[in-house]
């Protein structure tokens, strides 16, 4: 396995607790990996998983969905929709032996920034176990 | 309240029975033109073959003497009937009663597109008739003659034959009367016991040998239709019900055989690619498929389009780009966008160009993922679609564990 490989993560971050939890991580000067990198929106409701798979094709080697905690959602129900869509991705890509692990759900808060540290750094950690994404290889996709 | 549910339950177990002189298709026309005549229905949407050619298309009949024309058991499936009723009141209800004769999937299809509001069934009366199967659109149209010889075999025998399509032989709802769904919905419990069939009128002929069909109507439309046909004959529905199950069993069983089979054909990115290598990004597939209902559909759009300076840059990242771009993308996209309400009617496959196995495929992700929601597409009309309503207590596995959960909530 290649020692320096660092991997490309893109994260969905939700405006309201997940993305202000990151943010607190930051101001609180937490190790956050370089691996990550976040695109903000207003809602994890507005994930279309059309984004996820298009970052995965496009050859990202991990996906990150966060959050607000269920029954937190600034939106009332925003969080259970991304759920489901999540359910229903994951058992696409599992049916067909593509890397589901390579995809996450998280719920982090605004006031979570440990946790928003340690999953970044565990995700990162088995995104490098698992090598570069596959995908990228190949050319007729 | 338990005794009427119990009345109601035997109640919808009894059908009318009807035998049939001379020609199956015949006396089913005779049913729909007798609708037509006492005025019970104005328009009948029915299957029918084309004058010249031996392909089928799907016409909209309000003349009864025209009906000798139509053929109610089509062997081919030209255009998926959801998609004929989604043209029809795309613009809003029709205020004529209009009695569509369709395949159970094609009934499907209409409620999913019910469900997303794309159908409007206020005055439609959905019929549906007990599904032979259909054959593969392009050995049809090369030896239509010998092809209709072998399908008139399917109809009498009534077995899944392997000159099926693929999806056909798997398929389990291929009568109502047998379908699995009516004892396995959720729903069942709901007060609201209209509605809960797909079809208002269901025709079975599985387990008549030819000589008998038997009618069972499902809602209060259906009802109405089937004291208008003054049928004076009950049976019980035990014997016809055991007939399909039959087959279904077989089909199960073919089913679980068939999803292995698939899963390892095309389970990794490398054997997935390959299995969609064929394609040509021509999107038939997508056009035909009667749940894809979107106007403007996402990859067809502009979004997609990048300047020239960024297909190099991806070439020079990957080694190479294969063009036109974005196979895999389409189709995983598709599959994200509709797979919860694929019926595996097949339409997507017979209108591949290069014969390519998207319904198989399709159905297979289908199977699994409406599974994981134990969702079975088109059955209930008011089960909701899985993307469009939650529950708060659920799938709280999928989210994945952190250790420093433990550790928080220690703190807390």
């Amino acid at each position: 396995m290649d020692k320096d490989f660092t991997p490309t993560i893109i994260g969905f971050l939700c405006n309201w607790c997940s993305y202000t939890g990151a943010d607190l991580a930051g101001t609180a000067r937490m190790h956050i990996p370089p691996s990550i990198r976040i695109i903000r929106v207003m809602c994890s409701g507005r994930i279309d998983p059309l984004f996820v798979l298009r970052t995965y094709l496009k050859g990202a080697d991990g996906v990150m969905m966060m959050g607000c905690h269920p029954g937190d959602c600034h939106y009332q129900k925003g969080n259970y929709s991304t759920r489901r869509r999540y359910v229903m991705l994951d058992t696409i890509l599992k049916t067909l032996g593509l890397d589901e692990k390579r995809i996450g759900l998280w719920w982090v808060s605004a006031s979570e920034a440990p946790r928003y540290e340690k999953v970044t750094n565990e995700f990162t950690e088995s995104i490098k176990k698992m090598g570069p994404n596959p995908v990228f290889k190949e050319i007729f996709i | 309240m338990n005794s009427t549910g119990k009345e109601k339950k035997e109640k919808t177990a009894t059908g009318k029975i009807l035998s049939v002189e001379g020609d199956l298709r015949k006396t089913i026309k005779g049913l729909l033109k007798k609708l037509l005549k006492n005025n019970t229905l104005d328009a009948v949407l029915v299957p029918m073959k084309a004058p010249e050619t031996e392909s089928y298309a799907w016409v909209l009949l309000e003349d009864e003497t025209l009906l000798d024309a139509a053929d109610p058991l089509p062997p081919v499936m030209t255009v998926q009937g959801g998609r004929a009723l989604d043209s029809i009141t795309k613009q809003g209800d029709v205020y004529l009663k209009i009695g569509a004769l369709m395949r159970p999937c094609e009934i499907r299809a209409a409620v999913e597109l019910y469900k997303l509001n794309q159908v409007k069934l206020e005055h439609i009366h959905l019929i549906s008739i007990d599904c032979p199967g259909a054959l593969p659109l392009k050995e049809y149209m090369d030896n239509p003659i010998k092809s209709k010889e072998n399908f008139e075999k399917i109809v009498q025998k009534g077995d899944k034959n392997e000159a099926l399509r693929p999806v056909c032989q798997i398929c389990q709802h291929f009568s109502l009367l047998s379908s699995p769904s009516t004892e396995e919905t959720k729903a069942s419990s709901s007060p609201d016991t209209e509605n809960h069939s797909a079809a208002d009128l269901h025709i079975g002929f599985f387990g008549g040998n030819g000589k008998k069909l038997c009618l069972t109507a499902s809602t209060s439309k259906g009802k109405d239709l089937l004291e208008k046909l003054e049928l004076s004959q009950d049976d019980s529905l035990e014997y016809w019900k055991a007939a399909g199950e039959k087959i279904r069993q077989s089909a199960l069983k073919n089913r679980e055989s068939f999803n292995k089979e698939w899963q390892e054909k095309i389970g990794g990115i490398e054997n997935f690619t390959t299995a969609l290598d064929a394609c040509i990004n021509c999107h038939n597939c997508m056009r035909v498929c009667p749940v894809c209902y979107c106007q403007q559909c996402y990859f067809d759009s502009k979004i997609l389009e990048n300047s020239p300076e960024t297909y190099l840059q991806r070439a020079q990242e990957r080694g190479s780009l294969r063009f036109p771009l974005d196979t895999l993308l389409f189709h995983l996209g598709r599959m994200s966008h509709m797979v919860l309400s694929c019926v595996s009617c097949g339409a997507c496959e017979d209108a591949c160009p290069m014969s390519v196995p998207v319904s198989q495929i399709f159905s297979m992700v289908g199977d699994q993922t409406q599974k994981s929601f134990q969702y079975v597409p088109g059955t209930d009309r008011n089960v909701p679609l899985p993307l469009q309503s939650f529950l708060k207590d659920e799938f709280c596995e999928v989210e994945i564990p952190c250790e420093c959960d433990q550790s928080l909530l220690g703190k807390a």
